[in-house]
């Protein structure tokens, strides 16, 4: 027989294990803090990701850390402002809660910042842009990248050697200008001559631009890309120049290098093979993190750091191994 | 009396309210898709995923539908695949396009999207069968491995037949081969093995294999396994046959580095870098799934599945659940490709 004592007991027992368990699995007690999923769209100025492959590591790193739902949506067209517009009003109609942008059109950007047309936090990647309105800017200069990518050229070769720039007019975005317009006055800065090709792509009917005739004319040359898909293709018909038995072997002995800028995994592959002598790569992981994580810290009430600059390096085929490059070059999630 | 219609009122007012509900629901702006890539840097895949994100752009032109694709790589784990599904079903994706990393163990996403009511449209690793019966809602995209064997083994009987002396490089009668393999655990590297090797008996062409060996689909594994054979059986290997294009592009890398010459190589999967070296004359031929198709079905089948609507008629499923992509043979010698004629 339990005594009045002992059913005290108990009863107290009870009580102390009912808090408990309130304690510990309901938030009727303790609340825990709730933590909002952020909806976050990122809009590119490309129709493709391929130069993009890092920055999303970066970016799903954020997200997954962050708790961030984040969206990567890609343009129709490359460089289509207009879409990119109508995206942006997409996204933010779609209850986006902030963007991350690499805008095709910088002016329109800014202008609808400016004129208050955007009612969610965004944050603008890219070069040489203005920090009104924004939630944030997380850039590289991509002009002194250019300048450094063409002094290392000069150094690299001897002062005959003509410089071929292989270019891009119609669709240019913001990095490529700035990259070209920095190269360029390097190379007018130093008294070296170089010459502007349109690049008209390779496929069916399209003339290979290292083909013995086209090169031998010209002498030894070093060939500058305006961007990683001109390089690409470059380092696509150059590599195919060196590969056809039956082809004279103008590559190898007029071409003294191909040079560009990018950290895609085809062009990193050509650097390996020896097809690309040297690039300028920027920390795009870091970039893709950073946005997210601008953008949550902006969210979260915080003010974010404002512009976050982040810095550009040269390197060869020699570098890739290097455990500081590799670490940039091939991050691991 | 009056208390009975009051409440067939009320009855009716529920049913029309349920009406409006669903009609609602018919009206979907947006689609929501969840894709997990079982590893994200295999050629061929991504060549499926450049074309579906393709593929996702046109049918939100066509439809005016907004079409979100989260792409995740599972990184060949399928702890990694089984946390993405489950955040895939969290984030309230409508549909999952899965390609499976482990196809034996399927179990568990089919079980969290049987929970959550989310179809789901496997693709290239096919689950086993008795996976893919517990659910009608489940469905799967990808080519007949066997089809793609006997095209592969086609491409060496046509050259053999038209030009023997192109296979059996040394003129003893028997074309030496060698064997790159994929994943054991994959459905179609056991098929594609066993019908491409009969394709060649059955065409006619005397063949002895030298060796063979398991390279997982990947360039580097096969580049180092095709290193060792030529090094071992120095002018004997006539012929290799891939179980992929990847694979196959190693043992061309293997051959580049020893200076070995005239090998036929043959691939499986038309990849872009699979194309360039047909196209350099380095591989002899492949077989090409029709990517255009693959990455199309995989999004009109997605797409209905997320809207309730009918299945694409463009895309006939057999048994109401498998799409099995058209294939094609592709040769730099016929000059262009050829439609699969038999079966």
């Amino acid at each position: 027989m339990i005594g009045r004592r002992g059913k005290l007991l108990i009863l107290v027992y009870v009580v102390f294990l009912t808090i408990l368990f309130l304690m510990c699995s309901t938030d009727l007690i303790i609340r825990e803090p709730e933590k909002d999923i952020y909806q976050i769209a990122v809009i590119i100025e490309d129709s493709r990701d391929d130069n993009y492959g890092n920055f999303r590591k970066g970016m799903e790193q954020a997200a997954m850390e962050l708790q961030a739902d984040v969206h990567f949506i890609t343009l129709y067209e490359t460089m289509d402002a207009d879409q990119q517009m109508e995206l942006i009003r997409r996204e933010q109609q779609d209850g986006a809660d902030a963007l991350i942008v690499v805008p095709a059109d910088e002016d329109r950007v800014i202008s609808a910042l400016a004129g208050g047309r955007l009612a969610v936090p965004v944050v603008l990647l890219g070069s040489g842009l203005t920090g009104e309105g924004t939630a944030g800017i997380v850039w590289t200069d991509y002009r002194m990248m250019g300048e450094k990518l063409a002094r290392e050229m000069i150094e690299d070769t001897d002062e005959n050697c003509l410089v071929r720039i292989f270019e891009d007019p119609g669709k240019r975005s913001v990095m490529s200008r700035l990259f070209l317009e920095g190269a360029k006055a390097e190379f007018e800065r130093s008294g070296r001559g170089f010459e502007s090709i349109v690049w008209e792509g390779q496929g069916p009917g399209v003339a290979n631009p290292f083909e013995a005739s086209v090169v031998s004319e010209a002498g030894q040359t070093a060939i500058l890309a305006e961007n990683p898909e001109i390089l690409t293709e470059a380092a696509l018909a150059l590599a195919r120049t060196a590969d056809t038995p039956e082809a004279p072997p103008a590559a190898e002995g007029c071409i003294w290098g191909l040079y560009g800028r990018g950290d895609t995994l085809p062009i990193l592959n050509y650097m390996d093979r020896g097809v690309i002598k040297g690039l300028c790569v920027t920390d795009q992981f870091s970039m893709g993190y950073l946005s997210v994580s601008t953008a949550v810290q902006v969210l979260e009430g915080g003010m974010g750091r404002k512009r976050i600059e982040l810095d550009s390096w040269y390197v060869e085929r020699d570098d890739l191994r290097r455990p500081e490059y590799e670490k940039l070059l091939y991050p691991v999630e | 009396m009056r208390g009975r219609k009051i409440l067939l009122a009320a009855a009716a007012c529920i049913a029309l309210t349920g009406c409006q509900g669903r009609t609602g629901e018919e009206e979907k702006s947006s689609i929501r898709i969840g894709i997990s890539l079982y590893r994200g840097d295999d050629t061929f895949i991504n060549n499926i995923r450049w074309e579906l994100e393709e593929k996702a752009k046109e049918y939100e032109r066509r439809r005016g539908i907004k079409v979100t694709l989260d792409i995740q790589d599972a990184k060949g784990s399928q702890s990694t695949q089984n946390n993405q599904v489950e955040r895939f079903v969290s984030l309230g994706c409508d549909v999952l396009c899965i390609n499976p990393v482990d196809r034996m163990d399927a179990s568990l996403i089919i079980d969290r999207a049987m929970t959550a009511g989310v179809p789901v449209v496997f693709f290239n690793r096919q689950p086993v069968e008795e996976d893919m019966n517990r659910w009608d809602r489940l469905y799967y995209i990808g080519v007949d491995a066997r089809e793609t064997a006997v095209l592969q083994g086609k491409i060496v009987v046509d050259l053999y037949q038209n030009r023997p002396e192109a296979v059996d490089l040394d003129g003893d009668g028997v074309v030496s081969y060698v064997l790159l393999e994929g994943e054991s655990s994959h459905q179609d590297s056991l098929i594609r093995t066993e019908w491409s090797i009969q394709t060649l008996k059955d065409g006619g062409v005397p063949i002895e294999k030298i060796t063979g060996g398991i390279a997982n689909w990947e360039r580097s594994q096969a580049s180092a396994l095709t290193e060792q054979w030529l090094s071992e059986y120095p002018d004997t290997i006539e012929l290799v046959v891939s179980n992929n294009d990847d694979m196959a592009l190693g043992a061309i890398d293997a051959m580049d580095r020893a200076g070995a010459e005239g090998i036929n190589v043959v691939g499986i999967d038309g990849t872009i870098p699979g194309l360039e070296a047909l196209e350099n004359k380095k591989l002899l031929g492949t077989v090409s799934a029709n990517k255009e198709n693959y990455a199309g079905a995989m999004m009109e089948l997605a797409a209905a599945c997320a809207l309730g609507e009918d299945l694409p008629a463009a895309y006939p499923l057999t048994d109401g659940t498998y799409y099995w992509v058209p294939q094609e043979i592709l040769t730099l010698d016929q000059g262009e490709s050829r439609d699969f004629k038999e079966n």
